[in-house]
């Protein structure tokens, strides 16, 4: 099966720090990738990286083996991949469903204007978030004054909207309830049955081995190790995230500790 | 379950059960405090017909660019230039229309009025450039444009007072022939009315498609407000005679380019994804970056609407005063920032109606006018200037708390 | 008063008998700090003070502070360092030149604040009378509408010019609104000299009082500007109006009978008197001896300064050739619009 996405030796510096250096990941359709590491290992930035967010300093990505610049958000969007960011990226001042279209507008084109079309904007975001969940009715609400589960939920249910290919999640369920987490690990199911490709980025080792087919391992800005989920031990990614030690199962990278 | 209501969602501003938007609707209330305080004290002035079309008239020119004010801060931004690229603006016009071209041509005053608009989107993109590509902060880039507009308005006829402007050119002033007349006024008054209740219709009718549940009796309620208050004004602008006749005014013509403003940038910030944009970014620009918005492209779009709006505020100053001076439009940022923030526009941005900074342009050419009318002094207007700008943004802060 | 100033003729007449003048012209330097010589205005003073020097050898020269008061400092400071024997500033900031002023006269040198004051004793002061600028005014509108109800648009609140000025209308009026002759139906001053401002202020007052004026005290031209426009809107055009400087617009006014007067101030002809006393004090002239000299203590500290003031021209439409003799106006530009009742200079 050809992969989806390809990143080779892909790295960004943000003045002296090497927030990412040298990381090769791939991502196959259906597939759940896990990107693990401690605080301030890289993972957002790798992914921001996806997400046309950041500019790669160096590097090749390939989409479905075409290289791509991912120069814009908007370029990541048009490949199908969307992102759950950590950080929500909610407009506080806008309600559900500007948030959930945001720079995505269902719009006419007028002269130099497009003209959004609200009513149906509200119709699609009220049928996603209900489907993630049923109890989110304040649609017309600002963010701001929404619960942090409720926020999360919009975040994800943006994500679900334009059909993505390949999803980035970034601790997607960070203020969830253990319902919802549930929720979104039921989605999470679905969305890979549907050939959809996942990098989940988690804290939550016991979600990680419940979802993910494969993990990768960050640490300071370089890949560890990644595996197959059955071929390690959680106490074996434990020491991978904590130590930088490549179990022998796995396949080591550029930050493996070199073993003693 | 959903009350769907025409106010957007995207203005996140509150509003009550029966769809009214509450902050402008208390700010229409302070108005009215004002109007009714003032007509008592000054013995029944401030209410004829005579001062409410100079009130209108007045103004029209810092509720043109409180409007523009008003974008620029919800996106998070400041324009502290606005009065000397009027200035400036107008001092071109002044010289190209009585200095450098034929003076009795046909082509002059529209050409030199498109010359000015253009200049205006200009000036507007040197300072969007500077803000949004160079990263400069726009408090810093606007005093720039303050103190350099400024001077060029004086190097353009080296200070000279220009003047008179052609008589066509002088109706954008709404001087003594500046007015629809009693006719056209009306029949104005019914198209808008007409295309207001058929728009109102159309919505009405989309919602109920898409299965919201649309309310006919606040829609109702609210055309026949607006109905009310529009009809109310004609007639008031109507009655106020001409000198020394019976012939009517009529709506002024700056009233008109403001009412166009107005329409056209409310259309904008409610409809289009320009103005979601616009609110996005201040609401929080990362996530507007990060959902794909053009950010940068957004706030220069913004700085150039401002000098557009800017050159429309020259047209109307210059035809009024009927000459170009120098020091034209000296302190308007000032009344232009505060109307928009009496208005509810937020300095922390994300937050602004547009006509919210008309009323908060009216609520203080209200003060400056009735303060006249009862001989107070220009020092206590300004007094009285200040405190209700700071009641006026105490009062909002609480209100939206409530919501 | 009189006694005093025959005194000090003749003090004058014997210093000049004693030194041979036009000699020791020629040696002198003088020197002269702009505070922003990009306003046109400026040029033409200094062609009358160059032509003052020249006539009598001396010579002149410039710098230019351009708006900023560190500059005209180290301006002065150069000058001094030329060697200038008598020094003419216009004040950008009339407080902060203090310190080079008062360096100027350590060394021995005269300084003349010119046209704009600099209260700092020793300093003298040349300019035009601003109240006499007043007097004008209100003395062509008592002329034109001896009774009746005026309104008064003052200059800007903060600009110690517009409080010269009121005095100066004041001076003229007040005996006639005692006299029950006048009656101030409004009046207003305006932030910035900003004609906008006059003109939102004029129309309100003619709200206030329902259209029942008969002349009108505007500070400026620009002043007069808004206030014409804003008789104009109710078709009062046309009842006396006053301005000062010379304004092209303000005369064309004049011309169409839309204004009633203007205080003119030919910088030429300050430039001149300019000139005039600094060879006086260069020459070591005691400044209280300077014929025209005048002790001036109207600022707003009262400091007492020897001052010689020019008085402005009145420029009604009467004698309007003035203005388009001293070649200030172009006739074409003075008569533009003009027809009916049209003033002999446009003929
Ligand atoms: N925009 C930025 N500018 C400067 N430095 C940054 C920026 N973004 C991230 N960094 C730095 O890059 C490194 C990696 O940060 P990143 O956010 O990718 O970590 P992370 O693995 O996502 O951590 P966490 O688990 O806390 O989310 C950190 O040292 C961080 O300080
Ligand atoms: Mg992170």
């Amino acid at each position: 099966m050809k992969p989806l996405i390809e990143m080779r030796g892909v790295s960004k510096a943000f003045g002296g720090v090497h927030a990412v250096e040298d990381v090769d990941v791939d991502l196959y359709p259906g597939e759940v990738v896990a990107v693990l590491g401690h605080n301030g290992a890289g993972k957002s930035t790798l992914m921001k990286m996806l997400a046309g967010a950041y500019r790669r300093d160096t590097g090749t990505v390939l989409v479905d083996g075409n290289p791509a610049e991912l120069s814009s958000p908007a370029e990541a969007f048009d490949l199908g991949i969307e992102t759950i960011h950590q950080t929500l990226a909610l407009a506080d001042n806008l309600d559900a469903s500007a948030n959930l279209f945001l720079g995505r507008e269902i719009a006419w084109r007028v002269g130099p204007f497009k003209i959004m079309d609200s009513a149906q904007m509200r119709d699609h975001a009220a049928k996603v978030i209900n489907q993630l969940n049923p109890r989110f009715t304040n649609l017309n609400t600002p963010c701001r004054d929404l619960s942090g589960g409720q926020r999360q939920t919009i975040a994800i249910a943006r994500a679900i909207h334009f059909e993505a290919r390949v999803l980035i999640m970034d601790e997607p369920t960070a203020a969830l309830g253990p319902h919802e987490t549930a929720m979104v690990g039921e989605l999470i199911r679905e969305l890979k049955a549907k050939g959809i490709g996942i990098f989940l980025i988690s804290h939550d080792m016991h979600d990680v081995f419940d979802l993910a087919d494969r993990l990768v391992v960050m640490k300071n800005g370089q890949v560890v190790g990644s595996a197959k989920k059955d071929d390690v031990t959680q106490d074996e990614v434990l020491g991978m995230i904590i130590l930088g030690k490549c179990p022998p199962n796995a396949e080591p990278g550029p930050g493996a500790r070199v073993s003693q | 379950m959903t009350t769907e209501t025409l106010e957007p969602p995207s203005l996140a501003e509150p509003t009550n059960k029966r769809g009214f938007n509450v902050r402008t609707l208390s700010l229409v209330g302070l108005l009215v405090v004002i109007a009714v305080t003032f007509h008592f004290l000054s013995g029944g002035l401030f209410l004829s017909a005579r001062n409410l079309y100079n009130l209108v008239v007045q103004t029209s020119v810092v509720a043109i660019l409180a409007c523009g004010m008003t974008l620029v801060i919800v996106t998070r931004n400041i324009d502290l230039s606005v009065g000397s690229v009027l200035g400036c603006v107008g001092m071109v016009i002044a010289l190209l229309q009585i200095e450098i071209f034929p003076q009795d041509a046909a082509w002059n005053w529209p050409l030199t009025v498109a010359i000015g608009i253009g200049l205006g989107a200009l000036i507007g993109a040197w300072h969007g450039v500077w803000i949004a590509y160079f990263g400069v902060p726009s408090f810093v880039v606007t005093l720039g444009g303050l103190l350099i507009f400024r001077g060029a308005a004086f190097e353009v006829a080296q200070g000279k007072t220009l003047a008179p402007f052609d008589p066509v050119y002088r109706l954008f002033g709404g001087g003594i022939d500046g007015a629809l007349g009693v006719g056209p006024s009306w029949a104005l008054f019914a198209i808008i009315m007409v295309l207001y209740g058929l728009g109102e219709v159309l919505v009405h009718r989309r919602q109920m498609r898409l299965g919201f549940d649309s309310t006919v009796r606040t829609k109702l309620l609210r055309f026949l407000a607006v109905f009310v208050v529009a009809a109310a004004f004609v007639a008031t602008m109507n009655s106020y005679m001409k000198p020394r006749s019976d012939i009517g005014r009529g709506i002024p013509v700056p009233a008109l380019v403001l009412l166009s403003v107005v329409l056209f940038m409310e259309f904008v910030t409610r409809f289009t994804t320009f103005g979601r944009y616009i609110f996005a970014i201040g609401g929080n620009i990362e996530a507007a970056r990060l959902n794909g918005i053009p950010t940068r492209r957004t706030v220069l779009k913004v700085f150039i609407a401002m000098g557009v709006l800017c050159a429309i505020a020259a047209v109307v100053t210059t035809a009024r005063l009927n000459a170009g001076t120098s020091s034209t439009g000296e302190l308007l940022e000032l009344s232009a920032i505060a109307a928009a923030v009496i208005g509810g526009a937020s300095l922390s941005g994300g937050r602004g109606t547009i006509a919210g900074a008309v009323v908060g342009a009216l609520i203080i050419q209200s003060l400056e006018s009735g303060m006249v009318l009862i001989g107070a002094s220009s020092s206590q207007r300004m007094v009285a200037i200040g405190l209700v700008l700071m009641v006026a943004v105490l009062a909002d802060k609480y209100l939206s708390g409530e919501e | 008063m009189k006694r005093r100033s025959v005194m000090s003729l003749l003090a004058g007449l014997s210093l000049s008998a004693l030194m041979t003048a036009p000699a020791l012209a020629a040696d002198i330097t003088v020197g002269m700090s702009w505070a922003n010589y990009q306003e046109e205005r400026w040029k033409i003073d200094e062609s009358g003070l160059r032509a003052g020097l020249e006539e009598a050898g001396a010579e002149l020269v410039t710098a230019d502070a351009q708006s900023s008061n560190e500059r005209q400092a180290s301006d002065i400071d150069g000058l001094l360092a030329r060697g200038v024997d008598v020094l003419l500033i216009v004040a950008w900031d009339s407080e902060a030149i203090i310190p080079s002023v008062e360096r100027a006269l350590a060394e021995g040198v005269p300084v003349i604040a010119y046209e704009r004051q600099i209260e700092y004793p020793g300093v003298y002061y040349v300019a035009f009378d601003p109240v006499e600028v007043g007097r004008i005014q209100a003395r062509e509108l008592v002329r034109a509408q001896p009774k009746g109800d005026y309104v008064i648009i003052k200059g800007s609140p903060t600009d110690q010019y517009a409080h010269y000025v009121l005095t100066g209308q004041k001076e003229i009026i007040d005996p006639l609104i005692a006299n029950g002759d006048i009656t101030i139906v409004g009046e207003q001053w305006t932030d910035g000299w900003v004609p906008d401002n006059a003109q939102k202020n004029m129309e309100n007052i003619l709200t206030a009082v329902n259209d029942k004026v008969d002349a009108v005290l505007a500070s400026n031209d620009g002043t007069a500007g808004g206030v014409v426009a804003a008789l104009t809107s109710v078709g009062l055009e046309g009842i006396p109006v006053s301005g000062q400087d010379g304004d092209i617009a303000a005369l064309n006014r004049i011309a169409l009978g839309t204004q009633t007067v203007t205080a003119w101030k030919d910088a030429r002809e300050l430039g001149r008197l300019g000139a005039k006393v600094a060879l006086e004090l260069a020459k070591g002239t005691a400044p209280e001896d300077i014929e025209g000299s005048v002790v001036w203590d109207k600022g707003p500290k009262g400091t007492a300064q020897n001052a010689s003031v020019l008085a402005p021209v009145t420029i009604t439409h009467e004698n309007l050739d003035v203005v388009v003799d001293a070649d200030w106006i172009s006739k074409e530009d003075l008569c533009a619009g003009v027809t009916e009742n049209a003033p002999a200079a446009c003929n």
